[in-house]
């Protein structure tokens, strides 16, 4: 990709929860980047905000960003997995 | 709706009198300090860092902010200046600037020179206090950036600072119907947050889906303040806005 040429990327988001299911956010708007590699960083940037605004309750969870171009066509993905067990016995500090 | 000219003139005037009881010659004064302006296109330093301050900057239009630069090429805003706003009434007192301060877009600006600021000392003393004032509510407004930026999730963080912005546009005129005119991209709002584009521009969305917040360029509308407000937590005690002195 040359760079400087500005082009229309679009970050869908995928949450799946071992518990609640998956929820999909679709990107209508996007964002213009001028190189693969702004891409990449914007999408993998965003999931360390992402698991910290919407902390899970539950222990299982799967955030996804997937890079879409305007032709709908799916060039991008990164997820971050969010694994939290007990070590000795299902949850010893009672609220 | 067409509101490019919704900045009434003499926002200065406007901020100002938040901060003092002004006298017709002190406005008259002020009016005056303003006259001569100078247009600057977006995306330049009016001072850069390690540059010598000299003048005081008073934006009259258009959007400038104070920045940073970090050794990895990112950008940090550290402040916003809007219509009415000036920068540190006494920066000639220091001998190089530690931060830059720049157009976001099209500015109609003003320069102050020390000789000029030394006249106001002398003879406008309410003029002193209400930039006085101006200067502690810029430093109040920092510590709440601090506040936003280090403690409040994203959707919080953008409500918050829109809020700001709003509350800020409405005491210079520049609110009409919930909506008002900033070009903030998505970009300079990544670089204030210290937030990703990404999560800035999903949190965007978000937050007009809910029919909270519609940006639309430089046509920013809050169709219902109070609801975004308290989804924030945002409490306009620091920009100090009560007028105190007039009661008493």
């Amino acid at each position: 990709m040359e760079r400087g040429f500005r082009m229309r990327y679009f970050f869908d988001i995928d949450k799946f929860d071992i518990d609640d299911g998956s929820f999909s956010t679709r990107d209508d708007e996007g964002i213009e980047f001028s190189s693969s590699s702004q891409v990449r960083e914007a999408a993998i940037q965003a999931l360390p905000e992402l698991v910290r605004d919407e902390w899970p309750s539950r222990d299982r969870r799967v955030f996804t960003v997937k890079v879409r171009t305007p032709d709908g066509r799916y060039i991008f993905h990164a997820s971050l997995t969010l694994v939290a067990d007990w070590l000795d016995g299902p949850g010893r500090i009672q609220p | 709706m067409e509101i490019r000219q919704m900045i009434p003139s003499d926002p200065h005037i406007s901020k100002l009198s938040y901060g003092a009881a002004l006298s017709a010659e002190d406005c008259a004064e002020l009016r005056s300090i303003a006259a001569v302006t100078r247009a600057v296109d977006g995306g330049i330093d009016l001072i850069s860092v390690t540059e010598k301050p000299r003048n005081v900057h008073l934006v009259l239009d258009g959007l400038a902010c104070r920045y940073k630069m970090l050794e990895d090429g990112r950008r940090s805003i550290m402040a916003l200046l809007v219509p009415g706003d000036f920068c540190d009434m006494h920066v000639a007192i220091l001998g190089s600037m530690d931060h830059s301060i720049a157009t976001l877009t099209h500015c109609t600006v003003v320069e102050i020179g020390p000789d000029k600021i030394h006249d106001l000392i002398r003879n406008f003393p309410d003029i002193i206090r209400a930039m006085w004032w101006a200067t502690l509510v810029d430093e109040a407004t920092l510590r709440e950036w601090i506040v936003n930026n280090s403690h409040r999730s994203a959707r919080k963080r953008i409500a918050h600072l829109f809020c700001e912005l709003y509350t800020r546009m409405k005491t210079v005129g520049g609110v009409i119907d919930g909506t008002f005119r900033l070009a903030l991209t998505q970009a300079v709002l990544a670089d204030i947050l210290g937030l990703s584009l990404v999560h800035v521009n999903r949190m965007i969305q978000q937050l007009r889906h809910e029919g909270l917040l519609a940006v639309q360029g430089a046509q920013i509308t809050i169709p219902d303040f109070p609801a975004l407000g308290e989804m924030a937590g945002f409490d306009s005690t620091y920009l100090h806005l009560s007028r105190h002195w007039a009661h008493g």
